[in-house]
């Protein structure tokens, strides 16, 4: 069970602050949400947790560790896991070998074992096959999974991108923009998924767009304008506020 | 039927030779790096095998070990520097090594007697042996393919930052093909030294990296099935359009233009993603019958 803690956290692309000094906690077993317009600098934020972007100043923390200046492959080796705004499938390949892709930083088989095609390698492969159908059979995909990810609708792509960081066993997800063009039922499906990883003990941050979504699943909201913060409470208490109103609706 | 087999036994063994090639050129690709060392590591391995042979008198067993292993030491050592490289910056990097690898064989006569090449290498290496190599690199290829080294590969050829984000060292799995294409190249340069009595510095220079890479990037990068093919149509190709004589080259090179605007993926992979999404049309169509019915 680990927290994710934001201390003063910025990020200047050429001297511009796109993200200016946020503080923010994200706590295990919670779904912390963030919100704000187009630019506020919501998926900076996301890209400097997950180590794609170097910090310009302030601190990450992961529980007990200070993971500022750890880079992306060290990030999600220690359960660091996200899904992306514009989809990143493996297009060419299934669905199931998208999601397989996702249970790396579990795999046990050594080098040796790879490059020889021992019988532990075929295991695990099998293996993490079929732990990737347990999944497909959550997300009501079990037909496509013999499909081409590229081919797929759009709201199948998503889900097969949240399948592949749920396949990670992440102790923090963040989710950006996770349902984007969606319609609200397809939303709720996922929301209850979401609340269902929350329970296990994820900590989870949800980056979004859609207020109503938002509201209706997070336990905390942060709210984010041209890269500072200018609300956090609970849903009700930040839909209230004027400051949040202004930035959403404009003056 | 035996006399027509054996008047096309050197095709049969150049076909198995180029089709070693493009196994080494196809597994850094199919890791997303763009290496054109494949012609250098081969130099290195035909040059190690001929020297242990003729220089040595060692059993040519030894040579192949000794350029697997060279091969791969190579490929390690330039993948250290390289890490930090992507696309056109790799492929000129690699292509300096090309050019390295060459002037040394030119030049340091004492070991490699220049560019008169080394001759009078005994011939032990034949179809059969041949065969059997490539049989086993294929099989290397296949059981990497499936493993999680080839997976890896996929993902980080497709989108770095996806396969980052999933834990997998770019760094580790790059090395990984550099060794990997190292060693097979190798292998291919020691087979050609013990098939074809003597070899020149230039076969391993300019011209053997432009059809390598066309060989995989004709065949297909992804299926393993995409080297073989890529290799025997680049080794049939030439002796099929002998009739146009002088012109030979020219048709060649539109071939492989138009293969590649319309077959972007190599021939391989395109066969085999058409056969993928025909049995996919199938069974829907099938699940469709049975909930009508």
């Amino acid at each position: 069970m680990k927290a994710l803690v934001l201390e003063d956290l910025a990020r200047n692309f050429g001297g511009l602050p796109a993200v200016d000094g946020i503080r923010l906690e994200a706590p295990a077993g919670r779904i912390t949400g963030l919100i704000g317009p187009n630019g506020a600098g919501k998926t900076t934020v996301v890209n400097m947790i997950t180590g794609l972007l170097k910090v310009t100043r302030g601190r990450i923390k992961f529980g007990d560790d200070d993971v500022t200046e750890a880079d992306a492959t060290q990030l999600a080796r220690i359960g660091i896991a996200r899904t992306f705004q514009n989809i990143r499938l493996i297009s060419d390949a299934t669905v199931l070998e998208n999601v397989v892709a996702g249970f790396h930083r579990h795999e046990t088989t050594g080098t040796f074992a790879n490059l020889f095609g021992l019988p532990s390698a075929q295991r695990e492969r099998r293996a993490l096959e079929d732990k990737a159908m347990i999944l497909l059979e959550q997300f009501g995909m079990t037909g496509l999974a013999r499909h081409p990810a590229g081919g797929l609708s759009y709201g199948h792509q998503r889900r097969i991108e949240m399948m592949r960081a749920l396949a990670m066993d992440p102790a923090l997800l963040l989710l950006d923009e996770p349902v984007a063009g969606m319609n609200d039922s397809e939303a709720h499906s996922l929301a209850d998924i979401f609340r269902n990883v929350a329970r296990r003990g994820v900590a989870i941050l949800l980056i979004e767009h859609n207020m109503r979504f938002v509201m209706s699943l997070c336990d905390h909201i942060y709210v984010l304008a041209s890269g500072r913060l200018i609300a956090e409470g609970t849903p009700d208490a930040v839909g209230r506020d004027p400051r949040v109103i202004e930035a959403y609706l404009g003056a | 039927m035996m006399s027509f087999f054996h008047s096309y036994t050197p095709l049969f063994e150049l076909a198995l030779f180029n089709t070693l090639l493009a196994f080494s050129q196809y597994v850094v690709l199919r890791a997303g790096v763009f290496s054109l060392g494949t012609a250098a590591f081969a130099a290195i391995g035909a040059y190690v095998a001929a020297i242990v042979v003729t220089t040595y008198g060692l059993p040519f067993w030894i040579g192949i070990v000794l350029a697997i292993a060279i091969g791969a030491m190579v490929g390690a050592l330039v993948a250290i520097p390289l890490a930090r490289l992507r696309g056109v910056f790799q492929a000129l990097a690699t292509l300096a090594l090309v050019q390295i690898v060459l002037s040394i064989t030119l030049n340091w006569v004492d070991v490699t007697n220049g560019a008169l090449g080394i001759n009078s290498i005994p011939k032990t290496v034949g179809l059969v042996g041949l065969l059997i190599a490539v049989a086993i690199v294929t099989y290397f290829m296949a059981a990497i393919g499936s493993s999680s080294i080839g997976r890896a590969f996929d993902v980080i050829r497709e989108d770095e930052t996806v396969a980052v984000s999933l834990g997998i060292s770019v760094v580790k799995h790059h090395f990984i093909a550099f060794v990997l294409s190292g060693a097979i190249a190798g292998l291919a340069g020691a087979l050609h030294s013990y098939n074809s009595y003597s070899i020149t510095p230039n076969e391993y220079g300019f011209n053997m990296l432009v059809i390598v890479l066309a060989m995989v990037v004709l065949g297909g990068r992804v299926s393993i099935w995409g080297p073989i093919v890529g290799a025997v149509i680049l080794t049939v190709l030439p002796e099929l359009l002998r009739g146009f004589q002088e012109y030979r080259t020219v048709v060649q090179g539109a071939l492989l233009m138009a293969s590649i605007i319309y077959l972007p993926r190599g021939v391989a992979d395109t066969l085999i993603g058409a056969y993928r999404r025909r049995r996919i049309a199938e069974e829907t169509s099938r699940m469709r019958e049975t909930v009508t019915a």
